[in-house]
């Protein structure tokens, strides 16, 4: 994990969504899975495909793009499903998130990380906790805990609804 | 020694609760002498682990308690309220003492009150109880004789025993002869002084019963061969007989042949066969019936048997595909085994619900006595057996149940005499199986619910508008909302608006439903339905659009196929089966799947509310074993889905709650 040297340092994983790219602090990722069949879940909101085996346990599936406010594609053989842990209310929660593709874990000191801008951002400000400048790219770092916390999923979903009725 | 203190927590904490219940039990009998002996032999068996372990305080304490069990036990004392009250509180003082981290002032302060207390009543009351029983029992009491074989193992010193004072207590008892075998002794040089060499052959005439005999050898049962029969009623060492017999014996240091003697008093004995008097100590045949697992080699069990289930599923797929006559065979056998290793593992998690029984009637009893109220708490069935872990999920829900009932259910005595009550309440707890259901009642005779008042109630707390109309049974249930709760003023007992609600989501959460019926003046009745278990149940696979689901096969009574053409546009909502009108649900509506509906469809007739009700579903698969696992937080919404299971392909098949879609898809229509 983390150096003892110098503890600034992080890994993280970055992968797509259509032409943006996120990163996620892999102390929350498990690991990446290619495409399963996913068990379809009745009356649940868009953004939450269903459900999928994981080494016997099940495991709840969302559908990234969705959830981001982006428009719902067809999977392709990058499409493959992250595998987060995530803290909710002290417990940890296992939850998978499809992503367009994952491209490579990168290690940044904190100090290269700049503040979110304050305006004009398409997302949540509270779910990104940074941006990356990365060869030529900006690269949005993702608070994990927030976007797949079980709360917020509903609560990013209303705010959707209510920026496209804008 | 931390390991061995453990041990002795988990001991204590089984004789702790052995001794509540059998104090309880003593309230309702005072008279009963067995019931005294129980109190008597778990206070003297914490005493003793007490002292042996390094918890001198319980070892201490108990020992106070102990000597005013003994004056009862010798009828020199009396059983009156005070003094089960007081030893009540000491017990949990013991509790206390036991399991807090650090000693607080608070634990110091009720040690010495609870102590002062017991010396008081030990010798304040001595002469008042001694004479009206003595007087009855003396004249009752019948001394027999019992041979006693005793034999400690050679290292029975490393414990700190010393036979001679076992034997010393033991002689206390009655009149005794004693023969000591010296034959086992070795040559010097083989010798080993620290070893014991000796054995013991008692003939002993007491009016104790065989119980007090073993009692002294409570501490040593695993380090010695020990032997305790009856022999005979009445006094052994009177007959002339036996006693040159025994000397003979002594003399010639042959070994005490029990039927030698025992046809040598047969003559002017009553017949009595072998077995009935020859018994052995309680606690040999409680080893052999039953031993202690840790809960959690029972869980990994339990995940194991899981596993192979779901492993089970893929061979049955396997072997179905591969058409392969052996390999059927095999894949059917292991089917078979692997059920039965299910059946068999499940029945190693139950516990009859009476293992919680104990904290309901302390509860009941501490409670009814603060508030003035008389409670008579009654329990039914309480040999019903439920999972470990729906029964520890239970007791908080019933607690608050049953204090519900005696703060709010059951009136003051003046106020039940006033309405033609007898005056003391009765609090029932009923268990019992029903189907693969099993049921949990809580009845009070109270003054009930008020419908109205909840009504009101609830149109107060914005929770249901003026104009809302309800049926009896859906304004009790009301009282399971959160923020609902009817009580005028705040007790400590019930009525801080957390209760009900909170009841009913830890049943739910156990996938239980609880219900309540009242009437007002006569009583309440609450009624818990809980799944025999958690984790595997026996269901029936079936498709609808492309998700496969698992219906609970307890639920489904019959499965009938009928014509689309019955079911599409079908705006009564029933459709006719076996000349019955069916009111019936349809899964592709109600799941919002808008792909074409086969030709054929199938109803699955299940009961819900002591009707039946059909469930649509394009297609039957046929039995599955699902392994249940839980879907988790982010599918909390989705209450009609139980959990879900993997398949024997490896994919994930939903598990549905009938209850719980039919109570969801009637209110949509």
């Amino acid at each position: 994990m983390e150096e003892q040297i110098n503890t600034n340092i992080k890994s993280y994983l970055s992968f797509k969504l259509g032409e943006e790219v996120f990163a996620a602090g892999v102390k929350n990722v498990l690991n990446i899975l290619e495409m399963v069949k996913i068990t379809e879940v009745p009356k649940a909101p868009d953004y939450m495909k269903g459900v999928i085996n994981l080494r016997g346990a099940v495991l709840p599936v969302i559908d990234t793009r969705i959830k981001f406010g982006m428009e719902e594609s067809e999977f392709t053989k990058d499409t493959c499903i992250v595998v987060c842990e995530v803290d909710q209310d002290g417990e940890e929660v296992k939850v998978g998130a499809i992503v367009d593709a994952v491209k490579e874990v990168i290690e940044i000191d904190d100090k290269d990380i700049l503040p979110p801008p304050g305006i004009g951002n398409k997302y949540k400000s509270e779910f990104i906790t940074g941006v990356i400048h990365l060869d030529e790219q900006f690269i949005l770092k993702l608070d994990m805990n927030k976007v797949f916390s079980t709360d917020e999923l509903v609560m990013l979903q209303n705010n959707q609804n209510e920026t496209n009725n804008e | 020694m931390d390991q061995f203190k453990q041990k002795f927590k988990e001991e204590a904490t089984d004789l702790i609760n052995d001794l509540e219940e059998a104090l309880l039990l003593l309230e309702q009998n005072p008279n009963d002498k067995d019931i005294v002996e129980r109190v008597f032999r778990a206070m003297h068996s914490l005493k003793g682990g007490g002292a042996m372990f390094g918890f001198d305080h319980v070892s201490e304490f108990t020992h106070h308690l102990e000597t005013i069990y003994d004056l009862v036990r010798e009828d020199k004392f009396l059983v009156s309220a005070d003094l089960l009250t007081i030893t009540l509180e000491s017990v949990d003082h013991i509790k206390d003492l036991l399991f807090s981290d650090e000693i607080t002032k608070e634990i110091e302060n009720n040690h010495s009150v609870l102590i002062t207390k017991l010396s008081t009543l030990a010798t304040n009351d001595v002469g008042k109880a001694a004479t009206p029983i003595e007087n009855q029992d003396n004249t009752a009491s019948t001394q027999k004789s019992f041979y006693v074989f005793f034999k400690p193992n050679p290292d029975v010193f490393e414990n700190g025993t010393n036979p001679l004072y076992l034997l010393d207590e033991l002689c206390e008892l009655g009149e005794s002869r004693i023969i000591s075998h010296s034959e086992n002794i070795p040559l010097l040089d083989d010798l080993k002084e620290s070893n014991s060499y000796l054995y013991w052959e008692v003939i002993i005439v007491t009016d104790q019963e065989l119980n007090a005999i073993g009692d002294v050898f409570l501490f040593v049962e695993d380090d010695c061969e020990l032997e305790i029969t009856q022999v005979a009623e009445g006094n052994l060492l009177a007959d002339e007989k036996v006693i040159r017999y025994l000397a003979d014996i002594e003399k010639e240091s042959k070994v005490v042949d029990i039927q030698k003697l025992e046809r040598e008093i047969s003559k002017n004995k009553e017949n009595k066969t072998e077995q009935g008097s020859k018994e052995s100590t309680g606690t040999d045949t409680s080893v052999i019936s039953s031993i202690r697992v840790a809960s959690d080699k029972i869980d990994t069990l339990m995940n194991l048997v899981s596993e192979l289930v779901t492993t089970q599923a893929r061979l049955s797929l396997f072997t179905e595909q591969q058409e392969d006559a052996e390999l059927d065979a095999i894949g059917e056998n292991i089917q078979k085994l692997s059920r039965q290793l299910r059946d068999n593992a499940f029945s190693i998690s139950l516990i009859p619900l009476q293992s919680i029984i104990t904290r309901f009637q302390r509860l009941v009893r501490d409670l009814s006595n603060g508030l003035g109220k008389k409670i008579n708490f009654k329990t039914e069935g309480t040999e019903t057996e439920l999972d470990k872990t729906i029964i520890e999920n239970l007791t908080d829900p019933i607690l608050h149940i049953i204090r519900t009932s005696i703060d709010h259910g059951i009136e003051d005595v003046q106020t039940r005499i006033n309405s033609g009550k007898p005056e003391e309440g009765t609090i029932l707890l009923r268990s019992f199986y029903s189907g693969t259901n099993v049921f949990i009642q809580i009845i009070d005779d109270g003054k009930g619910l008020d419908h109205e008042k909840i009504r009101q109630k609830a149109i107060e707390k914005n929770l249901i508008s003026e104009s809302t109309q309800l049926s009896k049974k859906e304004v009790f249930d009301l009282i399971f909302m959160a923020g609902f709760s009817t009580a005028k003023e705040v007790t400590d007992v019930s009525g801080r608006g957390v209760g009900m609600d909170v009841v009913k989501r830890k049943i739910s959460a156990i996938r239980g439903d609880v219900e309540v019926d009242s009437e007002p003046g006569e009583g309440t009745t609450i009624t818990i339905k809980l799944p025999l278990t958690l984790s595997i149940i026996d269901g029936l696979l079936v498709r609808v659009g492309v998700t496969d689901f698992i219906v609970p096969l307890s639920a489904v009574q019959k499965i009938y196929a009928v014509n689309k053409s019955e079911i599409i546009d079908n705006y009564t909502h029933t459709v006719v089966l076996d000349e019955k009108q069916t009111p019936f649900h349809n899964m592709r509506e109600f799941f919002t799947i808008d792909k074409e509906m086969p030709d054929t469809v199938q109803v699955l007739v299940v009961t819900y509310e002591e009707q039946s009700v059909g469930i649509v579903v394009d297609y039957v698969v046929g039995e599955y074993q699902a392994v249940i696992k839980p879907l988790g937080k982010h599918y909390k919404d989705q209450e009609f889905i139980s959990g879900a299971t993997i398949l024997g392909d490896g994919s994930v098949a939903l598990v549905l709650d009938t209850n719980k879609i039919i109570k969801q898809s009637a209110e949509e229509v």
